[in-house]
């Protein structure tokens, strides 16, 4: 620290305790509660019996927690085809020079990312509303009156119409992001592409798509990272319902802590997503990371 | 086609424009769903609840306020709009003030433990928080710090901190050092050169900052479902949840609610959407 303009020692501590302090009761220090409640038969109350591995040893026969499991990994996949492939497609359209209005529609498009999870679920509930919905309207307009049906209350399509919100809601950013990558594309390769004859969608997979292969890499990571903690939304349309068909593991940590009073088997579960979550990411973050390695070499 | 080159290809120009109408029809239609949904509680939100039944879609024939006056007399909508609002506002100077000064000194100064402590906020950006919820909750329990006016904004600092902490952070490696070692000659303390001086300088990093901050802390709704539930602190979101069990056929009622609930940002959005394309750009690639 011989450094002339560094604080003094004290001066320095002084500096990084108060946000050091905070954040480590905030985001540090739970996951040891958790790690330590894991072991309790607790309901919340006074009563808490030490039970070892019990808890993990139930979470890992529980059917419905790997089945929101999966419904994350299936919601990833969704999203991360829907959001990133649409928000590719539309900012290829974009930068084309072929679409007008190019800042009206990146400005609109981007909206929805700025309102809640919860208002845009609400939003997409009345749109599959069974009485005013608009889809039910649009059916009833064209006649397919038969078609109307109860859209979130059917278990083979709540988890993919609980995800469209989500798609729809996200496209713009992914987009946004790959339009600021594509400004930085070189003009003249595209030029020299398009004068060897490379036009349309050939010149979109076969000249942009490895440029923006870094991008897209970014944009996957944010997209897994994103998928693996909804909640919000889930809990505003479905719930998880009906049944457990659209559940994911933050609502069924929610549902076994609040609404069961199972604490400890709650804790042990934060853990398990806790776990898990880093998994998913950091084996997709590894995967992506060897990927674009093998490529440039 | 702005190329030159491309006028040789004159027999594809029909399916060109073609492609071109489709092109733009497509992209329309796509900014239309975007732009209809609030446009929709816009006017549904005038509407007469019976009139809104017959047709859900149609424009209200005799707009009126009346869903707005029913839903602040009804419910705790203004309550929780300034709870909201109060959470934003206490969260926001304290998330930017830590994340500045931990940000600064992580960049400039490798003190002991410099490594240790930036791979230790780092883990606040690759944990999922929301696997947080249940512990949180009793830890803040056992702390007697649930149901607070604080409680929220205490979690959301803690939260908000790593991402501003990395976006200063890099900033400041673009400020070139003489800056301060001038202001030190010229016998201005430590924490004068870093208010006066690299503050302002970190202006735009910290305008980026706010503004993805601004949107998180106004939005959020895992925890404070979970850390607040004595009715006079629910926030916005969370509040919004409970209208909707109370008032669950009232459709404008509820639209009335929504559209308020979301005007903020929209009114915000509008004003500030190049800025805040850009800001919500760079905390996403750098994070």
């Amino acid at each position: 620290m011989q450094n002339p303009i560094a604080p003094k020692k004290h001066v320095l501590l002084l500096y990084l305790l108060p946000g050091f302090l905070l954040y480590t009761f905030v985001v540090v220090v739970p996951i040891f509660v958790a790690a330590y409640c894991g072991f309790f038969n607790w309901s919340g109350g006074p009563k808490m019996r030490f039970i070892g591995f019990r808890n993990y040893a139930e979470l890992f026969k529980d059917g419905v927690f790997w089945l929101s499991f999966r419904n994350n990994i299936l919601l990833t996949v969704i999203s991360a085809v829907g959001q990133i492939g649409i928000a590719f497609l539309f900012a290829s359209l974009l930068s084309s020079g072929l679409v007008r209005a190019k800042a009206f529609h990146r400005t609109v498009i981007f909206l929805p990312c700025v309102f809640s999870a919860v208002v845009v679920g609400f939003i997409w509930s009345m749109i599959y509303d069974y009485n005013y919905g608009l889809i039910n309207q649009f059916l009833k307009l064209i006649g397919k009156g038969s078609a109307v049906k109860p859209w979130l209350s059917d278990p083979k399509w709540s988890l993919v119409l609980v995800t469209i919100p989500l798609v729809w809601q996200y496209i713009g950013y992914y987009m946004v992001i790959l339009l600021s990558a594509y400004s930085s594309i070189d003009r003249s390769v595209l030029e020299m592409a398009e004068l060897d004859g490379a036009t349309g969608w050939k010149k979109a997979v076969y000249i942009t798509l490895p440029l923006l292969k870094n991008t897209l890499f970014v944009c996957l990571t944010l997209c897994i990272a994103g998928s693996m903690r909804v909640f919000d939304n889930i809990y505003v349309m479905t719930g998880g319902g009906p049944g457990n068909s659209s559940s994911v593991m933050a609502l069924y940590a929610y549902n076994t802590s609040f609404v069961r009073y199972r604490m400890g088997y709650g804790s042990a579960m934060s853990i398990l997503i806790l776990a898990l979550s880093l998994l998913v990411i950091g084996g997709s973050r590894g995967l992506l990371a060897r990927f674009s390695r093998k490529e440039e070499t | 086609m702005e190329n030159p080159a491309s006028g040789a290809r004159r027999r594809g120009s029909f399916r060109r424009s073609l492609g071109r109408v489709v092109v733009n029809f497509l992209m329309i239609l796509f900014s239309v769903s975007c732009l209809y949904p609030v446009v929709w509680l816009c006017y549904a939100s005038l509407n007469d609840k019976r009139d809104f039944t017959v047709n859900p879609v149609a424009l209200p024939k005799a707009p009126n306020l009346d869903n707005y006056f029913a839903i602040f007399s009804q419910s705790d909508m203004g309550v929780w709009m300034l709870n909201t609002l109060r959470n934003t506002a206490v969260s926001l100077p304290f998330i930017l003030l830590f994340g500045f000064i931990i940000g600064y000194l992580l960049s400039r100064f490798h003190f002991r433990g410099h490594t240790a402590l930036y791979g230790y906020f780092l883990l606040g950006i690759v944990i999922p928080i929301h696997a947080l919820m249940i512990p949180l909750y009793v830890q803040f329990k056992k702390c007697h710090i649930l149901n607070r006016w604080f409680t929220l904004p205490v979690a959301y600092v803690a939260f908000g901190m790593p991402i501003v902490i990395f976006l200063v952070e890099s900033y400041v490696h673009s400020i070139p050092v003489e800056m301060e070692e001038a202001a030190t000659l010229d016998g201005s303390g430590f924490s004068r050169t870093l208010f006066s001086i690299i503050l302002p300088i970190c202006r735009p990093v910290l305008v980026t900052a706010g503004i993805i901050q601004f949107f998180t802390c106004w939005n959020e709704f895992s925890f404070a479902l979970i850390l607040v539930s004595r009715d006079t602190l629910v926030t916005l979101p969370v509040g919004m949840t409970l209208f909707k069990g109370q008032y669950s056929t009232d459709y404008p009622g509820m639209m009335a609610a929504m559209f308020l609930s979301i005007l903020p940002a929209i009114i915000l959005y509008l004003a500030f959407s190049k800025q805040i394309i850009k800001g919500m750009v760079t905390g996403a690639v750098k994070g």
